[in-house]
């Protein structure tokens, strides 16, 4: 889940802030573009934008007793690109800091890049890397989600760790605790995201496959052989 | 096998459920609160000063109970359900009148 306000240092708080902000930006534009371009591509974005603001309100339950919430932004990064994801997650987590007290506004920046930054760029390139190799497209989805989703808390543990090294331990010694929380309540929920939002690329597939082989997401061959099965 | 996908994800999320309901049965103390009060409550553990006084940098309108919160948890929630229905509607009416 997020950091919760006042948890960060003044200083850090600054820092994700600066770090985050030019992407959101830069993701406006890119939005902008593509709704002014592509009309087309309204459902789908409206798809990937539901989810994540669908997912990201379910706190699920984990093995480790505690509570943790998946971010759906895999979709969105391998349809939109990390960029404009990038938006959407600024937003759900906007309306989270000012209507839920999840996650405040000083904290934004560094929540912003751990699950609207980091999450969904790896994502991204985990689907580059597949999308043109053997592996089935649904796999691809698979990985690219579940692991987009996992690398969003590696990132937390990561915030938290430099502005908070242990004492004794230092920063490797905070960075483990803090992965034990965030990291290991995640793996189960990353798992269940990346089979439902595979599951919900499926229907995309069969439903508008041209729109999905306009847009390059995958080769035309592979849509098709997807189709027939 | 048609429904081959949908089988799996069934069966993912029945083993999920199986996994939290294993939890609660061998841990019948866990709390199951958020990641982010148990990461926190460990912040204070490292820096030894109480969760209480982590003051908010900037000030922030917290729900005044459980229920609100959840109320505007599932307002959320309704307004990406709204949305996703609404565009595969339009995806599904389209393809039947193309």
């Amino acid at each position: 889940m997020h950091i919760m306000e006042g948890f960060l240092p003044p200083v850090w708080a600054a820092i994700w802030w600066i770090i985050a902000l030019p992407v959101v930006m830069y993701g406006f534009v890119q939005l902008k573009k593509v709704v002014d371009e592509n009309r087309d591509t309204l459902p789908l974005l409206g798809i990937c934008g539901a989810l994540i603001f669908i997912l990201s309100a379910l706190k699920l339950p984990s093995v480790t007793g505690s509570c943790s919430h998946p971010t759906g932004t895999g979709l969105s990064a391998i349809v939109f690109g990390p960029y404009i994801t990038a938006v959407i997650g600024f937003i759900v987590l906007l309306f989270q800091s000012l209507f839920l007290a999840h996650g405040g506004l000083s904290t934004l920046g560094a929540n912003t890049f751990s699950m609207a930054i980091c999450g969904p760029f790896l994502g991204y390139y985990v689907y580059r890397a597949l999308k043109d190799s053997a592996i089935n497209m649904y796999i691809t989805v698979f990985l690219a989600v579940a692991l987009a989703d996992l690398f969003t808390y590696v990132i937390t543990a990561l915030e938290l760790a430099l502005a908070y090294p242990a004492q004794a331990t230092g920063f490797m010694g905070s960075f483990v605790t803090f992965l034990g929380v965030f990291a290991v309540t995640q793996i189960p929920l990353a798992i269940l995201e990346g089979a439902i939002l595979a599951l919900v690329f499926k229907y995309i597939v069969n439903l508008k496959p041209d729109i999905l082989m306009k847009m390059g997401i995958f080769s035309e061959e592979k849509i098709k052989a997807a189709m027939e099965k | 096998m048609r429904y081959q996908f949908e089988l799996i994800v069934g069966i993912i999320i029945i083993l999920f459920i199986g996994i939290f309901l294993y939890t609660t049965s061998i841990n019948p103390d866990a709390e199951f609160s958020g990641t982010d009060t148990v990461g926190s409550a460990i912040v204070s553990d490292i820096t030894g000063i109480p969760e209480e006084d982590m003051a908010p940098l900037i000030p922030q309108w917290v729900p005044p109970s459980g229920e609100v919160e959840a109320c505007i948890f599932a307002l959320q929630a309704a307004f990406g359900g709204i949305v996703l229905g609404l565009c595969f509607g339009y995806l599904l009416a389209q393809r039947k009148t193309a």
